[in-house]
Formats: structure tokens, sequence, C-alpha cells
């Protein structure tokens, strides 16, 4: 995975970990890869893991079994809201976009709206 | 505060030449560092310094407790450019006398870093290309248990191959409270390995950053490095 170098690398490393729950890639109550190898797939430093990890536990979305590692919550709620807030970041990128290039407020349900429809006969 | 390295007011001439005034340096245990600096700033000066290779300094030096020249060599691994063996040295004599000179140098630890390097041991240094030279001083630097590793230019003109099986192999064999300060002239290739960045200019530490702090001002590391020179001739 390719960093971004302007944002700390926790934060990206979270993200993507957040990402890999709510695409499925890692299950609810599934270990989670180990630091180390985590750290070498990412080539990051060993630390940075660890702090996106301990931030990843202080939410609740992985807890720590003693010597066993950490795993994926199996809170479904939690789950959903984590799922969610990753769809509202792209929401949140895609109005702004939209903004800028003049489409707000109604104007831009009807040109989803329109966009959807056709991209749906283009399938058929 | 937990600090591995501590240098005071440490100031070094060479030949009735300043290389370094006043630097002083506090390094956590644990850390990867870059010290970074452009050619000639006294990036490799300053590491043979902390590892008692150059002498006559005034200042004080400290890695884990241990200020003396022969205590701070015992807690610290410094990668040789392997200057003092001919050209038909093989690997395995130069590990040998490493076995012998250093006490926590391990064998076994050798064989998996340099497995995991594809070095052969019946190679001599004659026959190595400027990467693998490069992976047998980091292998040789890692086998020692130390407190401190000083990686002195891993990747001075290097193929991209080679980088990353040095980068993965930093990443593999660091222990939790080892603290590894890496010199380069260049950071892009390391810089999402890196706790801190250390920048000589000036004869002095110009800088000491966190890279999150760095980052976190919506900078990257490369950039923030780079700007520190803007302005000045080339």
């Amino acid at each position: 995975m390719e960093f971004k170098d302007n944002i700390p690398i926790y934060l990206q490393i979270e993200q993507y970990l957040y990402r890999q729950i709510a695409l499925g890639e890692l299950k609810a109550g599934e270990k989670i890869p180990s630091v180390r190898k985590l750290a070498l797939e990412l080539t990051v430093n060993v630390n940075t893991v660890q702090r996106a990890l301990g931030q990843m536990n202080d939410r609740g979305i992985l807890f720590t079994k003693r010597g066993e590692g950490n795993f994926v919550t199996e809170d479904t709620e939690l789950l959903n809201q984590t799922k969610q807030s990753l769809i509202d970041n792209e929401l949140d990128n895609f109005v702004q976009n939209m903004e800028k290039l003049g489409a707000d407020g109604d104007s831009l349900v009807s040109i989803l709206e329109d966009y959807l429809k056709r991209r749906n006969k283009e399938n058929e | 505060m937990n600090d591995l390295l501590k240098i005071n007011n440490l100031s070094y001439k060479k030949n009735q030449k300043t290389i370094l005034t006043n630097v002083n340096l506090n390094i956590e245990k644990g850390k990867i560092v870059a010290l970074l600096g452009e050619n000639g700033a006294g990036k490799t000066t300053l590491m043979r310094i902390i590892a008692g290779v150059a002498k006559n300094y005034k200042g004080q030096i400290e890695v884990n407790g241990a200020t003396k020249e022969a205590e701070r060599k015992a807690k610290l691994s410094f990668t040789d450019g392997l200057n003092g063996f001919s050209d038909s040295t093989k690997i395995n004599e130069i590990v040998e006398f490493y076995v012998n000179i250093f006490s926590d140098f391990n064998e076994n630890e050798f064989e998996e870093l340099s497995k995991f390097m594809k070095l052969d041991p019946e190679m001599k240094l004659s026959q190595l290309s400027k990467g693998m030279r490069e992976k047998l001083v980091i292998a040789l630097t890692f086998a020692r248990k130390a407190d401190l590793y000083l990686l002195d230019e891993p990747f001075g003109g290097i193929d991209a191959m080679s980088r990353k099986k040095i980068i993965n192999s930093i990443i593999m064999w660091k222990d939790d409270d080892a603290t590894i300060l890496i010199s380069d002239h260049f950071v892009n290739e390391i810089s999402t390995l890196l706790d801190e960045v250390v920048i000589i200019k000036n004869e002095t530490i110009f800088a000491h950053k966190t890279a999150d702090e760095i980052r976190e001002s919506h900078k990257s590391v490369e950039g923030y490095y780079e700007g520190l020179y803007e302005g000045e001739d080339d």
C-alpha cells in the first residue's frame, strides 16, 4: 500500500484496517495479522503499527487477548458505525467535488438520480 | 524520559577545521531516527564520534548510561565499511573475525540474516556488487545484540531490490527496545519507517522533529527537509 507522506502514517494504517474490516476482508471476531507482519506488509515501523492498533483498541473496534494478539470486535453496532463513517467520508469528498462543479442542494440529487439511470441502462 | 542516547555540548575539530559545534541531542529508547544533512555536513563524523572511532572531541556522550568509550562501544553496533579487509577475504572469514572481536555477535542470527539477504558465505568481497556489500554490512551489524545501531548511509548508490531487502531486515530484526540511527542525504525512500528526523546543518543539530509532528502540519518529511534549504544557493 502507498502512503501519503503528508498525513501521519498511524492514521493511514487505521484507515486501511477500517477499510479491511468494512469490506469484510477482516471479519468480526477474527484475529488480525501480528504487528510485525503488518509492519512488513506495509513497510512501516513496528512502533507506528502499535500506535494505530492502540487507538483502535481504545475505540473498541479491536480488542487484545493477552499473548494472542488483536481481534476484530464482535459488536455489530460498532462495526456498522465504522462502515457508515467510511461511507460518510466518501460522500464528503463526493459532495465537496460536486459543489466545486456547481452542483449543490436539490440539483445534486437529480443529477445523481439521472446518472444512476443512465448507468443502469448502459449495463443492461 | 527514557533516553538511550544523550549528547551534551559536543564539539569536534579536525585539522583545525570545525566540523561540529555545540551539538545537543537526546534520543529515546526504541526509536528509528534518520540523521539527515548534505554531503559533508558531518553525519558520518557524528556517528564515528558516538561509536568511539573518532576521538578528541569536546563534550559528553552517553549510550544507555555508559559514557566511557569502551563501555559505549559494547552497547552499540556501527556499520563498518569493511575497509580493513582485503578484496580476497571471504564472507565466512569476516564472520570469524566478528565472532572473535564481538562477544555479542550471534552466528545463528547472522546465518538467518544472510539467508534473508541471499549472501553466499564462500563469496569474496571482490565478487560483491555494491548492493550485496551493503547487505553484508547490515547483516553483520544486526547480528550483534546491541542497544544502539548506527547505520551510516546504508542506501547510498544501491539498487531498489537491495534497498527493499535492507528496509525489510530493519523491520524484521529490530527488537522493540533497540534504537536505530540511520544517516542519509535523501529521505523519501525511508520516510515511512521513521519515528523522528534529526537534521545536521551549519555544523550543529539544526532541527529534531517527530515524523508525525511534520505530517500533522500537512508537510511531507521530504518537503520539510528540502524546505530548510530553500533560498540557499546550490
